[in-house]
């Protein structure tokens, strides 16, 4: 019997069926060879000197520390996730396997779907580690509140999206400088190319979720809005979906025509999502609490989350908070008292302080001692800056001293943060005296001659009124007060 | 028949790389031998079905690879190994075999045995565990045969399986492709004709992308006697068919 004439062998019956099982064990040796496990340790010390010091750096509030996912810890894993997937996306061509791949029974695109499945668990893991040591830390600390969700879904839907790109930018593209270049231009696209792309005032650059930061107050006297995370969620899906279907129909003559009607059917639902999301976010609009989209808005967001505040006392003036600042609440009460004990029963001063929203304060006209009796509303900005919890205890006591002198001397309209002095030469000069007697120094400041000349003739009224006798400077606050208010007080006048 | 074959043309731009060739073979060792650029590796990348003919007719394994579902069949029947033989670094043997195990969809149950026989069968047992990146040359193209045997393909593609291998192992090897000959259609492509002799039962000599000799190795020794150049019978066989094609 030659070659030419023997009979073809018959194949056993249960031979070349696949099995899901397979499909796992194929994900499973994927997810063991992968490289992005390798770029965990550079991730890892970039966690720790960036998202995680700043987060730290914040009060214990579960959204403004949240907010270092999106606009930290994103690009940082951006980076490496694009390159790794690149350098996945290319390594049959890299490692000259094409032939060997291509000769096999599953389809090329299913090959290529288990090892971007892979890259992008192994990112996914990477970045949930890092998140629950954020959130673990933050439980230990926070006193109101839980982990907000919605940027932990939204930051790992980016990374899916850039993971595809960068698979795709590799196996479109195969060379060994692909995976850098990915790299760099994920990163770049991430942090500014799309925001550039569509404008940076465009409402279409939200959804880009490094452009979110999250209001003051959100999540404790407000409820996060969803609104703009759907739309992200939707968007960022919908893209990658586009882009794990284009894999498969870039090999359409290879594959099957089930896998060719899936890969259009994907596309197709992916178009449809990623434009949903702009239409919906063309209709996004800017209110007190944070950036509203109709269609996607739940009204009863919208209600003020209800709390019971936490109180102490400031030299017997009640000093009412949030819970979410219960361990502020000492530090508040210690720097208020000496500013409470020069102004007790002065008209006009607070019986009692409430910690409110800024934004509320901002929409009653920055009124800060209001009612009958006079209630002192303090707003604490959660938005890191050297006045808000957590940062500097000098300048955070600072803060609330001047908060209140300000608002007391100044009457309803005093209220000012920090910036440029406020109110007549003498209001300022009663100012700086109550806050030098409270513990807080007179700086003068820099500026021109003329504006220093005067700061300084202020400045040494504030001395001159500080020096005097607590009961005097009482008594004459007592009996000058309205005046001083109404502006009707010289600096001369001052005792 | 396992390989049928008409007419079977392939262009690269101007270039013909496979001009016309016809070819039937059923179960045994087929050899496939050429000068450099004769045509071998685009013939077998066809048999392969990863490249598309320009034209002619082929059929594999009794189905047409022209259509997806046939292909798909082949493919789950073949096994290949290509001339240069690419490699995962990370990946140890058993994972390397067991990955085109996979791809071949061959059920999950079947693998691990179909693993282990493979990469007994390579001579690689005690380098199992070992990274492919750590391995030599010669062990690499054994890995590369048994991820083409894994799945007991009846249509079994070489491309050059020999290079590398030390002579023993080329010894050991000629025995293996006897024993999978039994079974399956063997396609052998390659430059040593020592190896042709010992292990093919018929042989095809290609010159210019066609065919210009088909018989046993006895014949193209045969055309050897009294011509050609060579230390061996069959290296004058194939140097006088060579000769006679050229001119």
């Amino acid at each position: 019997m030659t070659l030419t004439d023997a009979p073809a062998r018959p194949r056993p019956r249960d031979a070349g069926r696949a099995s899901p099982m397979s499909l796992w064990r194929l994900l499973w040796l994927e997810l063991r060879r992968n490289a992005m496990p390798w770029m965990f340790p550079l991730l890892a010390a970039l966690f720790v000197f960036d998202p995680f010091r700043t987060a730290m750096g914040y009060g214990p509030f579960w959204d403004l520390r949240a907010s270092v996912l999106e606009n930290k810890l994103l690009p940082d894993f951006v980076l490496f996730v694009a390159g790794v997937a690149a350098w996945m996306g290319s390594r049959d061509s890299r490692r000259h396997t094409r032939d060997l791949v291509d000769a096999t029974a599953r389809p090329r695109w299913t090959a290529q779907l288990t090892t971007w499945a892979a890259t992008t668990l192994w990112v996914a893991a990477g970045f949930l580690i890092c998140v629950a040591v954020l959130y673990g830390v933050t439980a230990s600390q926070a006193t109101w509140g839980g982990p907000p969700w919605w940027p932990v879904a939204v930051s790992l839907a980016e990374l899916a999206l850039i993971s595809a790109l960068g698979f795709a930018a590799g196996t479109f593209f195969p060379s060994r400088f692909t995976a850098p270049l990915a790299a760099v231009g994920a990163f770049l696209l991430c942090l500014e190319g799309f925001r550039n792309a569509v404008g940076r005032s465009s409402v279409y650059a939200l959804l880009s979720p490094t452009t979110s930061v999250p209001d003051d107050d959100t999540g404790l006297f407000r409820h996060y809005l969803p609104d703009v995370s759907i739309a992200q969620l939707m968007f960022l899906i919908g893209l990658t979906l586009v882009v794990l279907a284009a894999l498969g129909l870039r090999r359409a003559a290879d594959a099957g025509p089930r896998l060719r009607r899936a890969a259009a059917v994907i596309a197709v639902a992916g178009l449809a999502a990623a434009g949903t999301a702009i239409g919906l976010t063309g209709t996004a609009r800017t209110q007190a609490y944070g950036t509203v989209i109709p269609a996607l808005h739940d009204a009863a967001n919208d209600r003020p989350i209800p709390y019971t505040p936490v109180c102490g006392q400031a030299a017997g003036v009640p000093v009412c908070v949030h819970p979410a600042y219960r361990n502020f609440l000492p530090a508040m009460t210690a720097a208020l008292a000496p500013v409470f004990r020069q102004i007790a029963s002065l008209p006009g001063a607070p019986a009692r302080v409430d910690q409110v929203a800024v934004n509320d304060l901002i929409a009653s006209n920055g009124a800060a001692i209001t009612g009958v009796p006079p209630v002192f509303r303090l707003p604490v900005p959660a938005t890191p800056d050297e006045t808000s919890f957590g940062q500097n205890a000098s300048t955070f006591s600072s803060y609330l001293q001047s908060t209140l002198v300000t608002g007391f001397v100044l009457g309803a309209h005093g209220f000012v943060a920090y910036g440029p002095p406020v109110g007549t030469p003498a209001q300022q000069a009663v100012v700086l005296a109550l806050l030098q007697k409270a513990g807080t120094a007179i700086q003068t400041g820099a500026g021109p001659e003329s504006a220093h000349a005067k700061a300084e003739q202020v400045a040494a009224a504030a001395r001159r009124f500080a020096a005097q006798p607590a009961a005097t400077r009482h008594a004459w606050l007592a009996g000058h007060l309205a005046a001083l208010r109404a502006g009707r007080i010289t600096l001369a006048q001052l005792p | 028949m396992n390989v049928e074959i008409a007419g079977l043309t392939r262009h690269f731009g101007r270039n013909q790389a496979v001009a016309g060739v016809d070819l039937e073979a059923g179960p045994g060792v087929f050899g496939l031998l050429g000068p450099n650029g004769a045509g071998k590796t685009s013939l077998l990348r066809m048999m392969a079905t990863v490249l598309s003919p320009s034209a002619g007719k082929m059929r594999l394994l009794g189905r047409d690879p022209g259509s997806y579902g046939p292909r798909r069949e082949i493919r789950r029947r073949l096994g290949y190994l290509p001339q240069n033989l690419g490699y995962y670094p990370s990946f140890t043997v058993v994972e390397f075999v067991e990955y085109f195990a996979l791809l071949k969809e061959m059920p999950a149950a079947r693998v691990p045995a179909a693993v282990a026989a493979a990469v007994e069968r390579a001579d690689l047992g005690d380098k199992a565990r070992a990274k492919l990146r750590t391995l030599s040359g010669g062990m690499l193209r054994r890995v590369g045969i048994a991820q083409a045997i894994v799945n007991d393909p009846e249509l079994l593609l070489l491309d050059e399986p020999t290079a590398g291998l030390d002579p023993e192992q080329r010894v050991a090897f000629r025995a293996l492709l006897r024993d999978l000959g039994e079974r399956a259609t063997v396609v052998v492509s390659t430059h040593l004709v020592e190896d042709v002799g010992a292990a093919c039962t018929e042989v095809a000599l290609m010159n210019a992308g066609k065919i210009v000799f088909r018989g046993t190795p006895e014949q193209l020794t045969a055309r050897g006697e009294g011509h050609g150049v060579g230390d061996a019978p069959l290296e004058r066989g194939y140097s006088a068919v060579l000769t006679e094609a050229r001119s």
